[in-house]
């Protein structure tokens, strides 16, 4: 990618971020408003919190993004037990999506050998990834409850890990808007959605510093967005 | 008096804050995350005033507006929208919102839940 091509595409994900980050600031103050006047402001308070800390996370995950941009031929990939690292997102991200009615499900079939690659970038993009589907789910799953799985399942190649809903196309629509991130066109008005896919964008860069790109993918009969993971050799022969 | 208001609001979280605020008001507000249920409810029960975010999934709030309009009977309801784009003078200049019945524009960010309140009071009482 040339120079100028590059800084257009960081500053369209800078554009889209920002956009992304607005969504939480302006359910924050509006529930703040409305906990004003609340009979029972705690159950407001709590969603003001929920909130907070699932735009904290996104922030600190594109942070994180960069770090290791930077860092990128030196970055140190480790054994990582996946369903450990899935465990560890499920409970992060099972506030959010309670306050968005998802119904957020574990699912790893089997016991895996450890994964190679960077522990908190693969906890940061699975979270980022989930948040947008979870804020993704909630506007397209009508009247029937919305699932969302952190799944692990053995490929090919080695260990696929990632997020999975029960609606059709969603990750197909997600990943070509993440991907139109690049700022290839500009997004006419009957183009228009309603989340930016920042998140799809973070998790990915995230994952391309591991060496795994994030694909459409299917786990059981859900689609959704995942990475193949190699194994690690070393400790498969302990 | 108490009305039926019609609120288009994708994000779970705003969709419960705005009906909430509305309901307070004394009006029975339906609300939906998608163009497509919206029309099909409008067809069983007509609103008094429709609240509507443009960013839709699938469909976007114009498409939906310009539906809308193509039906007779829909043409006279008036419409608020409050939505995360800003307010292209030009557009407004041009006729196009007041063409799709839109009453009022409402910038999200900078719209208070008590400012939204009392612009839909407002068009209430010229329109009862």
């Amino acid at each position: 990618m040339t120079n100028r091509r590059q800084h257009f595409a960081d500053e369209r994900l800078l554009q889209l971020l920002a956009e992304q980050i607005k969504l939480p600031l302006l359910q924050i103050a509006r529930q703040a408003e409305l906990a004003r006047s609340a009979k029972r402001p705690h159950e407001h308070i709590n969603t003001i919190e929920d909130t907070a800390d699932s735009s904290l996370k996104l922030l600190d995950s594109y942070l994180l993004s960069l770090r290791l941009a930077r860092v990128n031929a030196s970055i140190q990939l480790e054994p990582v037990s996946v369903a450990a690292v899935l465990s560890e997102t499920a409970q992060s991200l099972s506030n959010l999506a309670r306050q968005y009615d998802c119904k957020l499900e574990l699912h790893i079939s089997g016991r895996y050998e450890p994964i190679m690659a960077h522990r908190a970038g693969l906890e940061a993009a699975l979270t980022s990834l989930g948040y947008v589907f979870i804020e993704a789910q909630s506007t397209l799953s009508g009247d029937s409850p919305a699932i969302i799985k952190l799944a692990a399942h053995r490929g090919r190649t080695g260990i696929v890990a990632g997020m999975f809903a029960n609606i059709d196309g969603l990750s197909t629509d997600m990943y070509r808007r993440a991907r139109h991130l690049f700022g290839q066109a500009h997004q006419p008005l009957n183009h228009l959605t309603a989340n930016s896919g920042a998140g799809v964008f973070v998790a990915d860069s995230l994952l391309s510093s591991m060496s795994a790109r994030l694909r459409v993918a299917h786990h059981q009969k859900l689609s959704g967005l995942a990475a193949t993971f190699t194994t690690s050799s070393q400790l498969n022969l302990v | 008096m108490s009305s039926h208001i019609l609120l288009l609001e994708p994000d779970a979280i705003l969709g419960r804050t705005y009906q909430s605020i509305l309901a307070k008001g004394g009006h029975d507000v339906r609300w939906f995350r998608g163009a497509g249920p919206a029309i099909a409810s409008i067809d069983k029960d007509l609103p008094d005033l429709i609240v509507i975010e443009l960013q839709l999934p699938k469909h976007n709030g114009v498409e939906f507006l310009y539906e809308l309009r193509s039906y007779q009977d829909l043409v006279k309801i008036p419409v608020v929208v409050l939505s995360n784009i800003p307010p292209v003078l030009k557009a407004f200049r041009a006729g196009l919102w007041e063409n799709l019945g839109v009453v009022a524009y409402h910038y999200k960010p900078l719209t208070k839940l008590a400012d939204l309140s009392r612009s839909v009071e407002r068009i209430m009482a010229s329109t009862s």
